[in-house]
């Protein structure tokens, strides 16, 4: 029968404790990194320490970069069909639009290298809380247009959209779904002749 | 009580070990070759159209962004200030940085101008980034802490074909390493995945089953043609519960060493369908740079067992 030795090591000294601690910086480092970011990636009502980890921890994780959220489609995915168009009326009565996000219009490799339009677009610039982004993009439309030789005297930034109807079925597939489209004009700025110039 | 407190002691212990026990270098590695790649054809889809997004003349001018953003976060416009340069810098050391990480050529300084490029252009336009941007900037500065010099590396390969007689001896570098940074960036995966979870499960749509089928209608995310059976009903609560299971089970399953492959491969399977019907740009490509880090090497490191004198990487003696 085996017997247990009696514990006789002596008791770790305040000195070596620290030492033993310090020691241990990565375990410390990885387990406060994964609290932090499972923190700031939580639904606040989920997560009831969130509000006094994210203060203590925010700062570090926006100054390095490390911030994140991992929500897309959550907590529910879209049910509109969305798309962003700019409007340009030139000085000799023409005009021009231009859509900007109409990802389905596009072809494979265009919609994928411009995933950020989309993004941009339809995620931000549509949206009336972040109207102070709508005058600086006019004002670099009329930029581009310049260059291109147009001459606007009239921006317009429009916004569209179609729900999608209930149900799921192959012919209610947004390239195939015939529901019509509905449009605001969420923007207008008539450009002065000597702006930019 | 004693109970309990030896359990938590134990799991303590066990998750120290699991840190700070040195490691192959090669998942690593396998880990940076590929996010450096990727980075690579980030940058390259973003180049054209960084002097709109991030230019003095673009959509956001320094005016708007300084209003927008309120704080100073690290990054080229430390240096810059506002100024179009900023631009050429970020190009620079984005295309630097993510050829280093791919070839192995300065590893750990690649890895720093890759972090710092993705930073710069994160901290200039916020509002176009996606999930993709994320993890190249977490396993970037990850990758600035992680050893894997002359491993999976093109000048050590150069070097073992044609110069075997020169420089250090072939294993020198290629022995353990600190444990943390892969563990840290495994330890993100599965917060990513659990994270998506629970958000997703707070979600009607999501709990009935129609989310999957719901986003596939959608005109903006479309990308290939997806036959028409996956857009019925039972098809959708296929696919939605299938994601909920997978996304909430990984964090979990992940760490059962006979599940792990299956998991894998579920997971590439996953996200090969997810790119296929989904217009998310890099987002599932990234993330299988994450899974290499659960790999394990075919045979141990010829010097796996030569402990390193560093508090990261302790290498407790046979008893």
């Amino acid at each position: 029968m085996k017997k247990h030795r009696p514990h006789t090591a002596p008791l770790p000294r305040p000195r070596d404790r620290w030492q033993s601690i310090l020691q241990r910086w990565p375990t410390v480092l990885v387990a406060g990194y994964s609290l932090a970011a499972f923190s700031w990636t939580m639904p606040g009502s989920l997560f009831p320490p969130k509000p006094i980890i994210d203060q203590v921890t925010g700062g570090p994780l926006l100054l390095l970069g490390l911030w994140q959220a991992w929500d897309m489609f959550s907590p529910d995915p879209r049910t509109t069909d969305i798309c962003v168009e700019m409007r340009c009326t030139n000085r000799d009565g023409t005009s021009d639009r231009r859509m900007l996000s109409d990802m389905v219009a596009m072809g494979f490799y265009e919609r994928w290298q411009k995933d950020r339009w989309r993004k941009y677009f339809n995620d931000h610039l549509r949206l009336d809380d972040e109207r102070v982004l709508w005058q600086p993009f006019a004002e670099y439309a009329v930029r581009r247009l310049r260059e291109e030789g147009e001459d606007p005297v009239l921006i317009e930034l429009v916004r569209w959209w179609r729900p999608c109807e209930p149900g799921i079925r192959p012919e209610l597939r947004a390239d195939v779904r015939m529901t019509p489209w509905q449009s605001y004009v969420f923007h207008r700025w008539g450009v002065p002749r000597e702006w930019g110039r | 009580m004693t109970s309990l407190w030896t359990g938590i002691t134990g799991a303590a212990a066990a998750f120290d070990r699991w840190v700070r026990d040195p490691i192959d270098p090669r998942p690593l590695a396998w880990f940076r070759s590929w996010l450096g790649l990727l980075s690579l054809v980030n940058l390259w889809l973003l180049w054209p159209d960084m002097p709109m997004w991030l230019g003095n003349d673009g959509v956001l001018p320094p005016a708007v962004h300084r209003e927008l953003m309120g704080d100073t976060r690290i990054s080229v416009y430390m240096i810059t200030g506002s100024s179009d340069a900023a631009i050429g810098l970020i190009r620079g050391l984005g295309l630097a940085g993510g050829l280093g990480l791919w070839l192995g050529i300065f590893p750990r300084c690649a890895a720093f101008c890759a972090w710092l490029a993705a930073v710069s252009y994160a901290y200039r336009n916020m509002d176009i980034l996606h999930s993709g941007d994320n993890l190249i900037r977490i396993g970037t500065f990850f990758l600035i802490f992680a050893r894997t010099d002359g491993v999976f590396s093109l000048p050590r390969e150069v070097q073992r074909r044609f110069f075997p007689q020169t420089g250090p001896d072939a294993d020198a570098h290629s022995g353990v390493v600190p444990a943390w940074p892969q563990r840290i960036l495994q330890l993100q995966l599965c917060i990513l995945y659990l994270a998506a979870g629970i958000w997703k499960a707070t979600g009607p749509t999501w709990r009935n089953g129609t989310a999957v089928g719901l986003v596939l209608q959608l005109g903006e995310f479309q990308r290939f043609p997806v036959p028409d059976f996956f857009l019925t009903p039972v098809m959708s609560q296929l696919m939605t519960y299938g994601t909920l299971a997978f996304e909430l089970g990984f964090p979990v399953l992940i760490w059962i060493p006979n599940l792990r492959l299956p998991v894998l491969l579920a997971g590439l399977a996953f996200h090969a369908g997810l790119d296929w019907v989904m217009n998310v740009q890099m987002f599932q490509w990234l993330i299988t740079a994450y899974y290499l880090l659960w790999l394990k090497p075919a045979s141990s490191s010829p010097a796996s067992s030569a402990p390193r004198s560093d508090p990261a990487c302790s290498v407790r003696p046979a008893r």
